[in-house]
């Protein structure tokens, strides 16, 4: 018999050392990698005029810089990022953007303003959900080539069809994923059917910003390095590992072994375990996410603003906040979130408390004092179905029966954008952080038939429609004197109090745990800036 | 012509038929993987379609306008009648192009090439675990029945079974990973080696050793051992179980009191006589043990952070992807047959009276 070969033998051997072995186990993160445990199921792609998942939005946000960007500090406020300064004409209808001159894309071409020009026009042509983000503006099809002009290769303009506040301006366009840089001459040349390089970025980035793509698996990991072609100031951590783990328990053990920097999704009992533990912290900011009751104002029931009154009473906020939305969410009943423009503040925004006697007086007044049986439909998010089955308790106690239904998000988004529910619980966010942001969807309905199916708004879901509504947003949108505005704003957020179409129930926070170890973690709402982290 | 010439250069008059009767069976064996396959991809793809899941907002988002909803819907040939689709579909599949993922963007079949072998180690580590230990354990406690070390192995085999393996690797990884440090945390091997590797098969625990890369070899080693151990813990408990079962009911035949009386060791009597005649059934507890792990196990590849072929599929079907989940359930009913087709063939050599 031969002996085995070498190379065999060593294989047995090691194979025998790790069976044995009990130092094996992972070493701390790599001192140069910024490593992070995140549920990244939701990424499909990395086309900045497709994303819509906070996942990719946040690591598209690292890679490809947008003409300004939201202060680290101070999210309401907006800093020079592609662009290093802007001006709005007298008449309020042209915000032009001066542009650096020392960009280049990873490939070596220049960023030109005709590159920022090419993406904006090409997220309106392909049409996905992101092209609304321009659309609300007055960028449509039909205008977008006169809209938007770049006569020279650092000058962009934007010609829009109404006044709109600069600021918000500023944040819904500029600062939105819409108005980043993609290299045109790369993404032609890898175009296949048409598609703007659509499926090229699938697994690509094509843009300027700190970091670039790496590698992407899905389910697995992504991976990004540190851009050596970007203009400003090189990451301090040059390479990002983001690890698929979607089971929270995990998260947490790879970051108590120091496996992981950053977790993104622990559970609130962990969360809770680990806040004040020797070498972990959390760290928490308010997102301008809405977690709400959507009633289906076209159901005969929710019909009555009374019912739906009903209904804020019946959730026991408090209860929640100190339970399963710790960590997670904060008690708001206003349509507008907290740290945005024109925000009633934090006592005001958030009138209602669990009060069953109340709840019961609006029930018997709406005409239902033995209550009614409805059915509530909810998702796969985690605290979905505790804040369903604590409503459904409270509710049983004024005779309101309502039935429990968990369903995949895919297939209750599906119902809700039908209308085929009678409530539902769901989350919408918006990219500004003004009042319009979600005025203009969860109030305003251009058309609330139902062939006119505007299902993108939250509003024409919910079967709302009210005129003096929909005049009241546009009239605070062009409001030019930011007092008036705000009061307008205001007052909205009171009316909304009796006669909204929803419940909203809580403001979402962004939560991580992290090691001590690592600093400068940066988050505000909108996003966490990767290069800023240091170890 | 004289008889002996005829005898020297006829074939034998038993060899025709045989050949005959191999190309019988495999015409047989053909048709039949032919339409399985083809009866799972018509009862895959209508379920789909009958399912509320809206493949257009898995590509587009909640968020999106009913103008881009409807192009989409038309893009991906939803408009179209539901047979037209079908024959459309089929016409692709035929050419082994399954589509493309709806969530990845990538084809279905690089997406499986890519988890499967992930899945295909974890579960041919698990079910030689598995079979390693299920079966020795099996036939002892049946030669022993009754004896502390049956109880032991019933106890055993119990919480095998009734443990679940989501909790089983939650604490495996408490206690082996995060406090004793024995082995490697979630995942398939250590980020430093993860993206150093160029895969050649897929499979890390062949790759790494290919390249020489003996220190990742070790770091897979040491990441897939936890998962692996406690899946086949599962598959053990099933397969020392059904052995048990099959071993008692063998040795209260009356050829073993007769081996016994021939003076036959009780050791040589169980694991030569008995044990050959439970071999077909022990054959395909393990191969159905198999096919079931291949399935992917999804739980425990999400405690683990396995990107494995469990999570793709269940992924894939939350989200809506039916074109991942048509390509996936055919390859489940690819493995079933495929093993099933083992099993034939190691029935023939081990029974002769199936021959």
């Amino acid at each position: 018999m031969t002996p085995p070969s070498s190379r065999y033998r060593r294989l047995l051997a090691a194979a025998a050392i790790a069976l044995v072995s009990p130092v094996v186990a992972s070493a701390a993160t790599p001192p140069n990698t910024l490593v992070m445990a995140w549920n990244i199921d939701a990424i499909s792609t990395f086309d900045p005029a497709q994303i819509g998942e906070v996942v990719t939005d946040e690591i598209l946000r690292n890679a490809c810089d947008t003409l300004v960007d939201f202060d680290p500090d101070d999210a309401s406020h907006v800093v020079p990022s592609l662009a290093r300064s802007w001006s709005l004409s007298d008449d309020g209808l042209t915000l032009t953007f001066d542009l650096r001159e020392d960009m280049r894309f990873p490939s070596g071409n220049p960023v030109s303003a005709s590159d920022v020009a090419w993406s904006m026009k090409r997220v309106v042509e392909l049409g996905f959900g992101n092209a609304a983000t321009l659309e609300e503006y007055g960028f449509t099809a039909d205008r977008i080539d006169q809209a938007i002009e770049a006569p020279d290769a650092h000058t962009l303009m934007l010609h829009f069809d109404r006044p709109y506040p600069q600021e918000l301006i500023l944040q819904a366009i500029a600062a939105n994923r819409v108005a980043s840089a993609l290299d045109r001459e790369t993404l032609m040349a890898e175009e296949v059917e048409g598609d703007l390089g659509n499926r090229y970025l699938t697994n690509h980035t094509e843009c300027a910003g700190p970091y670039r793509l790496r590698q992407w698996n899905a389910g697995e990991a992504v991976v990004l390095e540190a851009n050596g072609d970007y203009w400003g100031e090189a990451p301090k951590l040059p390479q990002v590992l983001i690890r698929h783990v979607a089971e929270a328990g995990t998260q947490r053990l790879l970051l108590a072994r120091g496996d992981v920097d950053v977790a993104r999704d622990l559970a609130p009992e962990d969360l809770r375990n680990l806040d004040g533990s020797d070498g972990i912290e959390v760290v928490k900011a308010l997102k301008p996410q809405l977690f709400y009751l959507n009633l289906n104002n076209g159901d005969p029931i929710f019909a009555n603003p009374k019912v739906r009154q009903a209904m804020r009473y019946l959730v026991d906020y408090q209860g929640l906040a100190d339970t399963v939305m710790a960590y997670s969410g904060t008690p708001r009943a206003s349509f507008v979130p907290l740290g945005s423009f024109g925000a009633l503040d934090e006592t005001e925004g958030q009138p209602f408390r669990l009060d069953l006697d109340e709840a019961k007086r609006l029930l018997d007044e709406a005409g239902y004092p033995d209550g009614f049986e409805t059915r509530l439909i909810f998702g796969t998010l985690p605290y979905s179905a505790p804040i369903a089955q604590s409503l459904q308790q409270n509710a049983a106690k004024v005779g309101v029966r309502i039935e429990l239904e968990r369903m995949a998000n895919a297939q209750l988004f599906s119902r809700v954008r039908g209308r085929e529910y009678q409530s539902a619980i769901q989350s919408w966010m918006t990219s500004v952080a003004d009042a319009h942001g979600m005025a203009s969807r969860l109030l305003y309905n251009p058309d609330n038939r139902l062939e006119a199916r505007q299902s993108m708004y939250p509003s024409w879901r919910a079967a709302y429609y009210s005129e003096e509504v929909n005049q009241e947003v546009q009239a605070a949108l062009l409001e030019a004197d930011p007092a008036a505005r705000e009061a307008r704003y205001h007052a909205l957020q009171r009316e909304m109090f009796e006669q909204g179409p929803f419940a909203i129930l809580f403001q979402m926070y962004d939560v991580a745990g992290k090691r001590a170890e690592l600093h400068d973690w940066k988050a505000n709402g909108f996003r966490v800036y990767y290069d800023l982290a240091s170890k | 012509m004289s008889d002996s010439t005829i005898n020297s250069t006829a074939l034998p008059p038993r060899e025709p038929s045989a050949l005959l009767g191999g190309f019988n069976w495999l015409a047989r064996t053909l048709a039949t993987v032919a339409a399985t396959l083809f009866g799972l991809l018509v009862l895959t793809f209508f379920i789909g379609r009958l399912l509320p899941l809206d493949p257009v907002i898995a590509i587009l988002g909640d968020n999106a306008s009913q103008s881009a909803y409807d192009a989409m819907y038309r893009q991906l040939g939803l408009d179209r009648p539901l047979i037209e689709q079908f024959a459309t579909y089929v016409g692709q599949v035929v050419q082994f192009d399954f589509g493309r993922s709806l969530t990845s963007g990538n084809p279905v079949l690089s997406d499986i090439a890519r988890v499967f072998p992930a899945t295909l180690e974890l579960a041919t580590l698990s079910i030689l675990i598995a079979t390693g230990f299920g079966i020795p354990l099996g036939v002892l406690s049946a030669m022993y029945r009754d004896s502390p070390l049956d109880y032991i192995v019933r106890v055993l085999t119990l919480l095998g079974y009734s443990a679940p393996n989501f909790w089983l690797g939650l604490m495996g990884l408490t206690l082996f990973y995060a406090t004793l440090g024995w082995v490697a945390g979630p995942g398939r091997i250590d980020f430093v080696y993860e993206y150093t590797l160029t895969p050649i098969t897929g499979f890390l625990l062949i790759d790494a050793p290919l390249l020489g890369e003996w220190q990742a070899f070790a770091n897979a080693i040491s990441h897939i051992v936890l998962p692996a151990s406690i899946l086949g813990f599962s598959a053990m408990a099933y397969i020392a179980r059904m052995t048990r079962s099959f071993m008692i009911e063998q040795l209260n035949q009356e050829y073993v009191v007769t081996a016994r009386v021939k003076g036959l060791s009780w050791a040589k009597t169980v694991w030569v006589h008995a044990f050959r005649n439970i071999a077909v059934q022990v054959i395909t507890v393990v191969a159905l043990s198999y096919a079931f792990l291949l399935e992917g196990a999804v739980l425990i590849e999400t405690v683990f952070a396995w990107p494995g072929f469990g999570r793709y599929l269940t992924n894939a079907l939350l989200a809506g992807d039916m074109n991942a989940v048509v390509g996936c359930t055919l390859l489940v009913g690819t493995i079933f047959i495929v093993l099933n087709l083992c099993c034939d063939l190691l029935y023939h050599l081990l029974d002769p009276r199936t021959r």
